[in-house]
């Protein structure tokens, strides 16, 4: 019995909506077509009325989904791709982020965005936007990187008032699978130690983690034992778990899908030098993918990202400094 | 092009019309004096940011807020100070806003036209015209779902709002959910600067109303009574369930776009023209004419009516501002959640 | 009677100021509230700005077509009391312009209050590396164990070129550890760090033999009697007030020139060496330094120095003869060139060219340990002849 991390959101959201009648979810074909990711595959069937279809109006879902929550629900807006949130972005960042600080009345909305590329999507259908969301107020940006943390972190973004967008890693749909699903789990804001390890830290977040395990796997047997850090949730960031992590280490990488230039590895970089320099004993690293569009072809496609290759070769650099 | 159809929906008495005339004059008129008292305010220096009023339009603004019944959602834009008062906005809620004061609904994180209520019914506008549509969606989709019955949501846009992504994707939206939607444009033909020929190029703002499969009426917004039947006939339709209601209002603004313009761009043909008409003088006219009101009452109301708009601004003028250091600076509810970096 | 001011308003987004184009009233007129004042013109429209109150004009400060930020005060109207407090007006700078935003405005005008830089020089590259780089983990380290560069010259660096990293020092720490440790004095660390500072130079040394017969002989009829070390002290002074060059300071491409012949001389006390200094040894006589300079050796011996007794010296005088030794290499003090040493006096024979034959003299080895950017083995050469010259003739110093 395995169940994948499409799988898991999908049974976050079945049980969303059995136990808390204020859910509901609405986006581009989750009804009867179950989602184009089949994310909601028979969540019409089982609750009538509550996975509806929307029009192709992606600043229409979120400003109904900002409605709705006024009124005292809890919608669910799955976006087809994240790539697409971008005609909703005004609503996201102007109107969902800015009812609490302007009126004092909470937003419970929770936008899923699929993330991040599989080999061939190309521009528009592969971006990673957790830094384009984050560097708005007024908002919570949650990046699982496991089966368990997409049912038990899609299950708390739904439990928290405060407008959140849970980027699921689309390569990681059907492509990560567990055992079974977890009945407790770190909380929203907390980051996990995926491996332990004493030579250098790795951060890293949604698909990235499992390259930079493989990586940190690919280095042991040379004498190297790699710490990687699973931010689970981008905003907040748990800044004192990562310094923990380089107080022991003494070296930082991180590492992200997105591109660099403000992106969740130059935050966490930040963070560490200006709050943990005396903690580093070299300078701290990042890699990113390159600072183009998303290509299409998988030759360009993977040399445009980092890999467990490119980790693990940006890690012996750093080891060797 | 000033039609105006009647759909037969919900007729009032011929007692209660009257009653809704001199109300809505009232409102009209408390609207235009805190108007003229803002732009004063502003012009003596006392209001931070942008005055935005609504001269000329406070006829089919009162019409929309008087229409509207409490437990109605109402999202007004820039030009409803008259539609708010009606709705049963405090005068206080203005001023305050206006001048600062930490006591007000938004407690100074935001100013002028961006201030509502979200719980009691009326939404505080973002600035992106044709935005808050879709949020009445919201709110009514939100009700149908939970079995709330016999509410209806308005918003107010004006003719450029009408050329937003935003406008079309809400008003799709609502017709496809047959959501008892009321959508007041009003056309004054100028969005800022730009003319209405710059702005759309179909023959009439009305005609969109069969592209996106809802009913539509036009009204003249310079007439008190037409806009009191059409606006209230539109209201009552989209309570009976026929679906979203499109209203297409001509008139004119008879001010700057805010206080810090002059409308110099405004043709003086139409301004002489029976568009530029001042609906505040015709309603008044109409109540003179029709027996509704004497000079001697006019001119009572105007009295308490300027005297209640002094003691707000005094009143609010007394009060603090927020104070910086006792903000919290959260954006989101969850403390726990919140991060103190940067 | 208050005075409210009328104030440039707000003019609409990013306009900052207004010129004055026409006044509407005078001072001393009567006028209503909310009525026009004064006419101002941005670029995008003329306005009017208004009377706060009722009241009489009690002054317009503002000028026809001058320019007025935002919220300037043009002129002020006198009202009553019961007017100001009708209209709220009695309770001041309410929800008016904050201070933060009259600073930023006078910022944004070039104010008064810019901030000069303190950082000079030469940019420095971002990303040190290299055998001599110390990571910020590994400074925090050494300056929470109170250690320093030097201490680190023991450490065989396994990162990068050779540097020492982390994990090194460590290991370094962990092993000292182990062995028997005792506490360094104050004074050992204080001279280990002089040193230290000292060594960054690179140090030559020349020597000399000179004869003490002709001092002997002095001391022999002299009162008060002049020890060796003090003759030499002296003899150095007279020579370096004859040319200071060798006592200079190389500081990059310039010779910083002594301005007083300052030498101190090195006094052994326990753990360490005190350098007091004779002050301007080349203007007073050797039978005038005699009192002070054993004065300062007493002092020195009882570690009662005062801080004006050391420092500002420019050369420096050690007698290692006292512990037996005929040679030595001192090192200089840190911020100077030169240091003179004397060894032991022993029996020598010296060959006397007239008589044809060795004969027995009182003999001790002069050496000259120099920072040889300053000075050559030539100069230092000839600066030690100028000095064994002066000590043959004791009674002329």
């Amino acid at each position: 019995m395995s169940i994948t991390y499409l799988e898991a959101i999908r049974e976050a959201q079945a049980h969303a909506l059995r136990d808390d009648p204020r859910v509901f979810i609405y986006g581009q074909d989750v009804g009867a077509f179950g989602g184009a990711f089949k994310a909601t595959k028979n969540l019409a069937k089982e609750f009538p009325g509550r996975v509806l279809d929307s029009p192709i109006s992606e600043d229409a879902m979120v400003g109904l989904a900002v409605g709705a929550a006024i009124e005292g629900l809890r919608p669910i807006i799955e976006m087809q791709f994240a790539d697409f949130s971008t005609p909703g972005f005004n609503q996201i960042v102007n109107q969902a982020a800015t009812l609490f600080w302007r009126t004092n009345v909470p937003c419970p909305i929770t936008v899923r965005l699929p993330i991040g590329g599989t080999p061939g999507s190309g521009p528009f259908h592969s971006q990673c936007m957790e830094s384009v969301y984050a560097h708005y107020p007024g908002l919570i940006i949650l990046t699982p990187a496991t089966v368990e943390d997409a049912y038990s972190m899609l299950l708390e973004a739904v439990a928290i008032d405060d407008p959140v967008i849970f980027c699921e890693h689309k390569f990681l749909y059907y492509h990560l699978k567990a055992e079974k699903l977890p009945s407790e789990a770190l909380p929203v804001g907390k980051a996990r130690i995926a491996r332990e390890g004493r030579d250098m830290t790795i951060v890293a977040y949604s698909a990235m983690v499992q390259d930079a395990l493989a990586a940190a796997a690919e280095l042991s047997p040379e004498g190297w034992e790699v710490e990687v850090v699973d931010l689970r949730s981008v905003k907040p960031l748990d800044t004192d778990t990562v310094m923990a992590s380089v107080a022991r280490t003494g070296r930082l990488l991180c590492v992200g899908e997105a591109w660099p230039w403000g992106g969740v590895t130059a935050e966490v970089i930040a963070r560490v030098t200006s709050e943990g320099y005396g903690l580093l004993d070299a300078p701290p690293q990042r890699l990113n993918a390159r600072d183009t569009p998303v290509p299409y072809h998988p030759n360009l496609w993977t040399a445009h990202r980092p890999t467990t290759r490119s980790i693990a070769a940006a890690a012996r650099n750093l080891l060797r400094l | 092009m000033l039609e105006t159809v009647l759909e037969p929906g919900t007729a009032d008495s011929a007692a209660s019309f009257h009653e809704r005339q001199l109300a809505a004059y009232r409102f009209m008129l408390l609207a235009r004096l805190l108007d003229d008292k803002l732009a004063a305010l502003y012009r003596g220096g006392k209001i931070h940011g942008g005055v935005f009023l609504g001269r000329g339009q406070e006829a089919l603004s009162a019409a929309l807020g008087l229409s509207l019944k409490k437990g109605d959602v109402f999202a007004p834009l820039i030009r409803d100070a008259a539609g708010r008062l009606a709705f049963g906005e405090p005068v206080l809620d203005s001023v305050r806003t206006h001048l600062g004061s930490a006591l007000g609904p938004m407690r100074g994180r935001d100013g002028n036209v961006h201030r509502g209520r979200p719980k009691e019914g009326y939404l505080p506008m973002i600035s992106h015209l044709g935005a808050m549509i879709s949020v009445v969606n919201g709110v009514l989709f939100a009700r149908r779902l939970k079995g709330v019955t016999g509410t209806v949501g308005a918003a107010s846009v004006g003719d450029g709002a009408t050329s937003t992504g935003s406008f079309h994707e809400a008003i799709n939206q609502a017709a496809i959910e047959k959501l008892p939607l009321v959508l007041v444009v009003a056309n004054n033909h100028y969005a800022y600067s730009t003319p209405n020929e710059r702005q759309f190029a179909c023959r009439d703002l009305a005609d969109k109303a069969i592209g996106y499969g809802v009913e539509v009426q036009t009204v003249d917004g310079t007439d008190l009574s037409a806009c009191l039947n059409v606006v209230g006939s539109a209201v009552g339709l989209a309570r009976a369930g026929r679906g979203p209601q499109l209203v297409v209002a001509t008139l004119l603004r008879l001010c700057g776009h805010g206080e810090h313009d002059d409308a110099g761009y405004i043709d003086p043909k139409l301004k002489s023209s029976l568009v530029g008409r001042d609906c505040l003088k015709v309603a008044e006219e109409q109540l003179l004419r029709q027996g509704r009101a004497d000079a001697a009452q006019l001119a009572a109301w105007r009295h308490e009516v300027v005297h209640e708009i002094e003691e707000a601004v005094a009143r609010a003028q007394r009060e603090p501002a927020p104070d910086p250091f006792a903000e919290e600076w959260r954006a989101i509810s969850s403390k726990q959640l919140s991060e103190g970096h940067g | 009677m208050p005075q409210i001011p009328i104030i440039m308003p707000q003019l609409g987004e990013s306009i900052a100021e207004a010129k004055v184009v026409n006044f509407l009233i005078k001072p001393d007129d009567t006028v209503e509230a909310d009525q026009d004042l004064i006419e101002v013109e941005t670029n995008k429209a003329t306005m009017a700005v208004t009377s706060p109150c009722r009241g009489r004009v009690e002054k317009i400060t503002a000028q026809l077509n001058e320019s007025y930020p935002v919220g300037a005060v043009l002129g002020q109207i006198e009202t009553t009391k019961e007017e100001a407090a009708r209209l709220g007006l009695d309770v001041p700078a309410l929800a008016k312009a904050s201070d933060t935003d009259r600073l930023s405005k006078s910022d944004a005008n070039g104010g008064k209050n810019r901030v000069q830089p303190t950082v000079r020089g030469l940019p420095v590259p971002a990303n040190a590396a290299g055998a001599s780089y110390l990571s910020p983990r590994l400074k925090a380290r050494m300056h929470e164990l109170g250690l320093s560069a030097a201490d680190l010259a023991g450490i065989a660096g396994s990162g990068a070129a050779g540097r020492v990293t982390v994990e090194d020092f460590e290991k370094f720490i962990a092993h000292l550890e182990k062995q028997r440790i005792s506490q360094a004095s104050t004074m050992r660390v204080t001279v280990a760090d002089a040193m230290r500072r000292s060594w960054t130079r690179p140090i030559a040394h020349v020597g000399l033999p000179v004869c003490l017969d002709p001092l002997f002989a002095y001391r022999k009829i002299a009162r008060p009697k002049p020890g060796p070390a003090l003759c030499a002290l002296r003899a150095l002074a007279v020579a370096l007030a004859e040319n200071s060059a060798p006592a200079g300071r190389l500081v990059g491409t310039k010779i910083v020139h002594p301005s007083s012949i300052d030498i101190a001389f090195a006094v052994e006390a326990e753990d360490g060496v005190f350098v007091p200094v004779i002050r301007d040894a080349d203007k007073r006589l050797l039978k005038d330094l005699i009192a002070p300079y054993n004065q300062l050796v007493e002092l020195a011996r009882s570690r009662k120095l005062p801080p004006d007794a050391t420092g500002g010296s420019i050369a420096t005088v050690t007698n290692f003869g006292t512990f037996g030794l005929e040679w030595a290499t001192p090192i200089p003090l840190p911020e100077q060139a030169l240091v003179l040493g004397m060894g032991a006096a022993r029996h020598a024979p010296s060959w006397d060219s007239v008589k044809g034959q060795f004969v027995p003299i009182m003999e001790a080895n002069l050496t000259l340990s120099f920072d040889h950017r300053v000075l050559d083995g030539g100069a230092a050469g000839r600066l030690l002849q100028r000095v064994s010259d002066l000590m043959a003739h004791p009674e002329r110093l």
